[in-house]
């Protein structure tokens, strides 16, 4: 066996769940017929409860054109990609020195994070309430404003 | 976390599936032989991406089986220094907490990458368990299982397969991640919403 290339590409999870659903992991609720390993059933469980479920290409599209202005390194736009943070707390771990590089703009990331890219599909955030959508943007805001 | 791999391989493909059409022979021997397994600076291979050439065909004398020399790309599993992951919590103990994804548990926190500062406190329900609290500002914060943490990775290491082991020690790990959870942000996600 011979390594031709041990980095081809990084992938979002984003990409790898999309990939697992083409071959058939999202349909077959007895995990039997689909073609795939076991190990790979647990690579989906796990990819779908993160914020990668409710991505989109275009989401992701338009969030890689609207980053080039903060100036970002690659990994971590895939962390946020990743992550999807929603608040300037989340995004402070993901890029270095955070403080220096963005001062003021931090809160400008988090909002347009939050904009494009969708919410994971089950929240910690808020307990009561049915609407998850809606309520997103509302605590997004009272995070912004303390 | 997950990047592609593009590997070179001679596969030798067994006689009885023959009557199956090339392409998926190959990719089933090509999952038998690289899925869910660890290859050493490279990471967990997670599936098979696609199959991008294959050459050869030949029979070696004797031998009942072609050999076919395959370029595929694989899906591997390493999460790279400084990437934030969100895991559960499978154990904790003196030593430090030990998290899983589902697919891979071999996630380490050491004590001294724990927040700084904290204490560990013998757990109420498990005996065996220990339960780590975090003090903020006179405030306890528990580590309990209950939602998911956030860690960044510290270091992947590989240790090399070891000769011989003692009886009772854990399962040999081809790849262990360790985890920091010292920074804003890290933790359960309880913490900080």
């Amino acid at each position: 066996m011979k390594i031709r290339k041990a980095n081809a590409g990084t992938l979002t999870n984003f990409e790898v769940l999309d990939f697992l659903r083409s071959r058939g992991a999202a349909t077959d609720p007895t995990r039997v017929i689909a073609p795939m390993a076991q190990s790979e059933f647990k690579v989906y469980d796990y990819l779908v409860q993160t914020a990668a479920c409710n991505q989109t290409k275009e989401s992701i599209d338009e969030f890689l054109k609207k980053c080039k202005q903060y100036d970002l390194a690659k990994a971590e736009i895939l962390n946020i990609i990743n992550i999807r943070p929603a608040s300037a707390v989340e995004i402070d771990s993901i890029i270095e020195e955070c403080e220096k590089r963005m001062g003021e703009r931090v809160e400008e990331l988090v909002e347009m994070v939050v904009q494009v890219l969708p919410p994971p599909p089950n929240e910690p955030k808020p307990e009561e309430g049915m609407d998850e959508d809606k309520e997103e943007n509302p605590i997004a805001e009272q995070m912004e404003a303390s | 976390m997950f990047f592609l791999s593009l590997i070179e391989h001679t596969l030798r493909v067994p006689p009885h599936l023959l009557s199956l059409p090339l392409n998926k022979a190959i990719m089933g021997e090509l999952e038998k032989l690289f899925l869910d397994k660890v290859i050493a600076n490279l990471g967990l291979c997670i599936s098979v991406y696609d199959i991008r050439s294959i050459d050869g065909g030949f029979i070696f004398p004797g031998d009942g089986a072609s050999t076919y020399t395959v370029k595929f790309r694989l899906i591997m599993f390493r999460p790279f220094v400084g990437e934030i992951i969100t895991a559960k919590l499978k154990e904790s103990d003196t030593n430090g907490l030990r998290l899983t994804l589902g697919f891979f548990y071999d996630i380490y926190v050491p004590a001294h990458l724990m927040p700084n500062p904290s204490q560990s406190e013998p757990d109420p329900e498990n005996k065996n368990q220990v339960r780590w609290m975090w003090e903020f500002q006179g405030e306890k914060y528990p580590i309990d299982g209950i939602d998911e943490i956030r860690f960044r990775v510290h270091n992947v290491n590989y240790p090399s397969i070891p000769i011989e082991q003692p009886k009772e020690s854990r399962p040999f790990a081809p790849m262990v991640v360790t985890g920091s959870l010292d920074y804003d942000g890290l933790g359960p996600i309880s913490w900080w919403v």
